[in-house]
């Protein structure tokens, strides 16, 4: 079990407002899990949760079978914004998470770093590929590039570290439809190639249909409640063109009913 | 047109009707504060009614004041002797003196700490404000104990009067300071600080006085000259009231103070080390003395030392100095400052 | 000319934008020379407003005659040497070292606002008093400074802290704020450490800000300065213009001033420059 979340309760605000209520959940090593759910309904707080920046009021989060208490390398992240160091180059923003957790502010001084430094530009590289950037494109800063390859680069830089989860915040939601099909088919790839298992935050049905293994809806019984479970639904087969309308048509039914 | 004619008549007569306005400038200094009393209890107002203009009366701190005679926005300001050359003389403003009101008789001094003497002081920390009265006493100290040679070795520190007593006492590796009352009182309380050398040992050599632009004394409608009698009038008639002895002159001394907010006692105190003169005939008598010459001597010679009579003055002799015996000191076709000994005369003859 | 030319829309001609942005300078001149002139032809020996002459011969003087305070150069000695006893050449270098001295003293301020917007202990320690020291009027603590720190350069630098190092403190703090949390957290993921974040990746995102904030205060580091060397001092500019104001030295003033002016174009020109250098990446927004 990669992650064990058990009787979660979140709040926010004075007076508190639940948030999220009552969250159990398990997910396996290599599942793609895409959480579902409308906007406010705590699916990018369970996110947070799960990264470490946040912590619940009551219950606990595993990872591992352990519960973190910050951010760290087991789990990578992609936000929809701000995923890249915008005064680092394309190539230093991939290598930026080895060579930070390998070597401290004055190992980098020492030559092993410039050998080790070398290495993970080649791997860089091979990723820059499997992206689809062009080699050029390496010595780029982060805003001359548009927003679907500054996402490419974002996914490529979280996988850089080999995390055992990438957990990913409504990622492609800034971009437009066509782009974001190609970057949903490079998600679905790399998933298939390295394994990792992936959690993929998203208030958009077809992409949740189209990439997960696993569907989870949150949703609301009544307004001041908090978000529960309202739905878990496993997807073995990536879903064909012609199931999905009437699959979104179900799904949304669920989302919108119970959130009155 | 009848009705124009006569508002045009109107205007002329207000003209007419109109008072010749003067303004004096003053600074606070216990030679000078006199002036806040003279214009307060209405002496001077007494004094300006008899000679039918008006004269008004305005307090500055020094800098200002003397930025505010070159410019020529006041017609009359109190000064040292010094700065009368330096400033307005040698800004191509002709200066008359017509009052002498003192000498600083101990209220510059030099003071040091732990017991140093004159020959110590090459090498150390010296605070004062530069160019003026206190480096002019310096010079004349190290002149006077044989060390002239010495004063460039002396490392001195541009301190602005108003922080010069915090900035002293709270260095400690200052070892001189030289200043003027009342900041030497403070500082001479100070414990293992003793005075070097005060102005009481170069008597006449600091002289302040009541200084008129001679453009203004030379009016052609002679308001000037009725300004310069109204003054000196008023002037002689307030130091006879500060010198009379017991309560009555100790009441117009604490009139005097407040002008400055001291208080009687420290007025006192300071009128100690100030050689008043009360009188109208010893201060034209001092005018009129030969040592007047000998001490402007060593002054303006100090000032070309320093290039405080401007960058573009080639010689001591640029800046002249008219004396009331009609000597000259300088170029005769330079004559920029000039005492005159007239009203001062006029007021010990009562013929004000 | 379809579009009136005092409109939003209008677009003037390289030709005229020269001259339009020139006319000020022009007309400040003339004015100054009209009055200077009226007031020497009233006053040959007027002080007050030096003509552009007098002004020449100052400035001469300033940079070709030793200081009053400096051993005369020997007759014979060369340009150079005479240079570097001038009044202008002693000033400028009094004044510079202070003056880097205490743009050098705002980098741990730099430093200590960064960890302020980061550490949320280190936030709550400082920011309470740096927000209360910040309106502090430095000027009015002099006498306890001199009493602190004596009337040497400590007094004069710690004068330019007190007075500009709480704004830099707090820009930077703020600066750190606006960082957005998610590259905090994705560098945290990325295996970064709490100063890997601090340095490597907020430090170097808001430097360019942080330099244009410098920048900025720039003329308030001068304006403290000033006030410091005019107070007490041995040397450095203010210092001179303070001893030249008491017999109006306007012809070496004048001069003077435009030279601070242009030393400090220098200065933050070269900032600029450097900051743009260093940080091709940072677009002023």
């Amino acid at each position: 079990m990669l992650i064990h979340i058990e009787d979660v309760f979140v709040a926010y605000g004075s007076p508190p407002r639940a948030v999220l209520a009552g969250i159990n959940l398990e997910i396996e090593e290599g599942e793609f899990v895409c959480v579902l759910g409308q906007t406010g309904c705590g699916k990018s707080t369970l996110l947070r949760l799960i990264l470490g920046s946040e912590h619940p009021m009551r219950g606990r989060i595993l990872v591992d079978g352990r519960e973190h208490h910050q951010p760290d390398r087991t789990r990578g992240y992609v936000p929809q914004k701000y995923s890249l160091f915008p005064d680092k180059t394309v190539l230093d923003n991939i290598t930026f998470g080895c060579e930070v957790s390998e070597f401290g502010l004055f190992a980098r001084l020492t030559p092993a770093f410039y050998r080790r430094r070398k290495q993970l530009r080649a791997e860089a590289f091979d990723y820059l590929q499997r992206i689809g950037l062009r080699s050029c494109d390496a010595k780029k800063y982060p805003d001359q590039l548009s927003g679907g390859m500054q996402q490419r680069v974002a996914i490529a830089q979280a996988l850089m570290t080999k995390p055992r989860i990438l957990l990913m915040d409504e990622a492609f939601s800034a971009l437009d439809p066509g782009t974001r099909r190609g970057m949903q088919q490079l998600v679905r790839d790399l998933w298939k190639a390295t394994g990792t298992t992936i959690l993929f935050v998203t208030h958009n049905t077809d992409e949740a249909l189209r990439l997960g293994t696993r569907v989870i809806v949150l949703a609301k019984e009544s307004v001041d409640q908090g978000s529960r479970i309202a739905m878990d639904l496993s997807v073995p087969a990536p879903c064909g063109d012609e199931e999905i309308p009437s699959l979104v048509r179900r799904l949304e039914l669920v989302s919108e009913s119970c959130a009155l | 047109m009848l009705w124009r004619f006569s508002t045009l008549l109107l205007l002329a007569a207000s003209a007419f009707a109109q008072k010749p306005s003067f303004t004096v400038g003053w600074s606070v200094y216990a030679g000078w504060t006199p002036y806040h009393y003279m214009n307060k209890s209405g002496i001077l107002r007494k004094w300006a009614d008899k000679y039918g203009i008006t004269i008004k009366v305005q307090r500055f701190d020094y800098a200002p004041s003397l930025d505010a005679f070159v410019a020529r926005n006041i017609d009359a300001c109190t000064m040292t002797n010094m700065e009368a050359l330096d400033m307005p003389a040698a800004s191509g403003v002709p200066t008359t003196a017509i009052l002498i009101g003192d000498y600083s008789n101990g209220n510059d001094a030099l003071l040091v700490r732990n017991g140093l003497q004159l020959k110590d002081l090459p090498g150390k920390k010296m605070l004062l404000v530069e160019k003026t009265v206190s480096e002019y006493l310096f010079d004349r100290a190290m002149t006077l104990g044989g060390l002239r040679e010495q004063i460039k070795r002396v490392r001195m520190i541009n301190t602005s009067d108003s922080d010069i007593a915090t900035a002293f006492i709270g260095d400690a590796n200052a070892s001189a300071v030289v200043t003027w009352k009342p900041m030497v009182s403070q500082i001479a309380k100070q414990k293992g600080v003793t005075s070097l050398f005060n102005s009481s040992q170069i008597p006449g050599e600091i002289l302040d006085l009541t200084v008129v632009r001679t453009d203004v004394l030379s009016r052609p409608d002679g308001a000037g000259q009725k300004f310069a009698k109204a003054l000196a009038g008023a002037w002689f008639e307030t130091l006879a009231q500060m010198s009379t002895p017991g309560a009555a002159g100790d009441k117009v001394l604490a009139a005097i103070a407040e002008g400055s907010q001291d208080s009687l006692a420290s007025y006192k105190e300071q009128l100690g080390t100030t050689k008043m003169f009360y009188t109208p005939k010893e201060a034209a008598g001092f005018g009129a003395s030969p040592e007047l010459k000998q001490k402007m001597a060593l002054v303006r010679q100090f000032c070309f030392d320093h290039g405080l009579l401007g960058a573009n003055t080639k010689s001591v002799d640029d800046v002249a100095i008219r004396y009331p015996d009609g000597s000259i000191q300088g170029k005769p076709d330079r004559v920029r400052l000039v005492y005159d000994l007239g009203y001062m005369q006029l007021a010990a003859q009562g013929k004000l | 000319m379809s579009v009136g030319f005092l409109l939003i829309h209008a677009r003037p001609q390289r030709a005229w934008s020269a001259i339009l942005s020139w006319f000020l300078f022009a007309a400040g001149l003339a004015a100054y020379l009209w009055v200077a002139q009226a007031r020497h032809r009233e006053n040959p020996e007027d002080r007050v407003t030096p003509t552009l002459a007098q002004m020449a011969t100052g400035m001469y003087n300033a940079v070709m005659q030793p200081a009053e305070e400096d051993e005369a150069a020997p007759p014979a000695a060369n340009f150079y040497d005479r240079l570097s006893h001038s009044m202008l050449w002693r000033d400028t270098r009094a004044t510079s070292r202070r003056f880097l001295l205490s743009l050098a003293l705002l980098i741990p301020a730099v430093l200590l606002g960064l960890h302020m917007g980061l550490f949320p202990y280190v936030g709550v320690f400082f920011l309470r008093f740096v927000l209360f020291f910040d309106k502090i009027v430095a000027l009015s603590l002099l006498p306890i400074l001199f009493i602190a720190f004596g009337i040497d350069e400590l007094s004069k630098i710690m004068l330019i802290v007190i007075g500009v190092t709480p704004t830099i403190i707090l820009d930077s703090f703020n600066l750190t704020r606006g960082v957005p949390p998610e590259q905090i957290v994705k560098a945290f993921t990325l295996g970064a450490g709490d100063f890997d974040v601090a340095y490597r990746v907020v430090l170097k995102q808001v430097a360019p800000r942080v330099l244009n904030s410098i920048r900025l205060n720039l003329k308030a580091v001068m304006l403290f300065l000033f006030a410091g060397e005019m107070i007490a001092s041995t040397d450095g500019l203010a210092y001179r213009i303070a001893l030249l104001r008491r017999h109006m030295g306007m012809d070496v003033i004048i001069p003077y001033v435009l030279w601070v002016a242009l030393l400090l174009f220098l200065v933050d020109f070269a900032m600029r420059t450097v900051n743009r250098k260093l940080h091709p990446w940072f677009h002023e927004a």
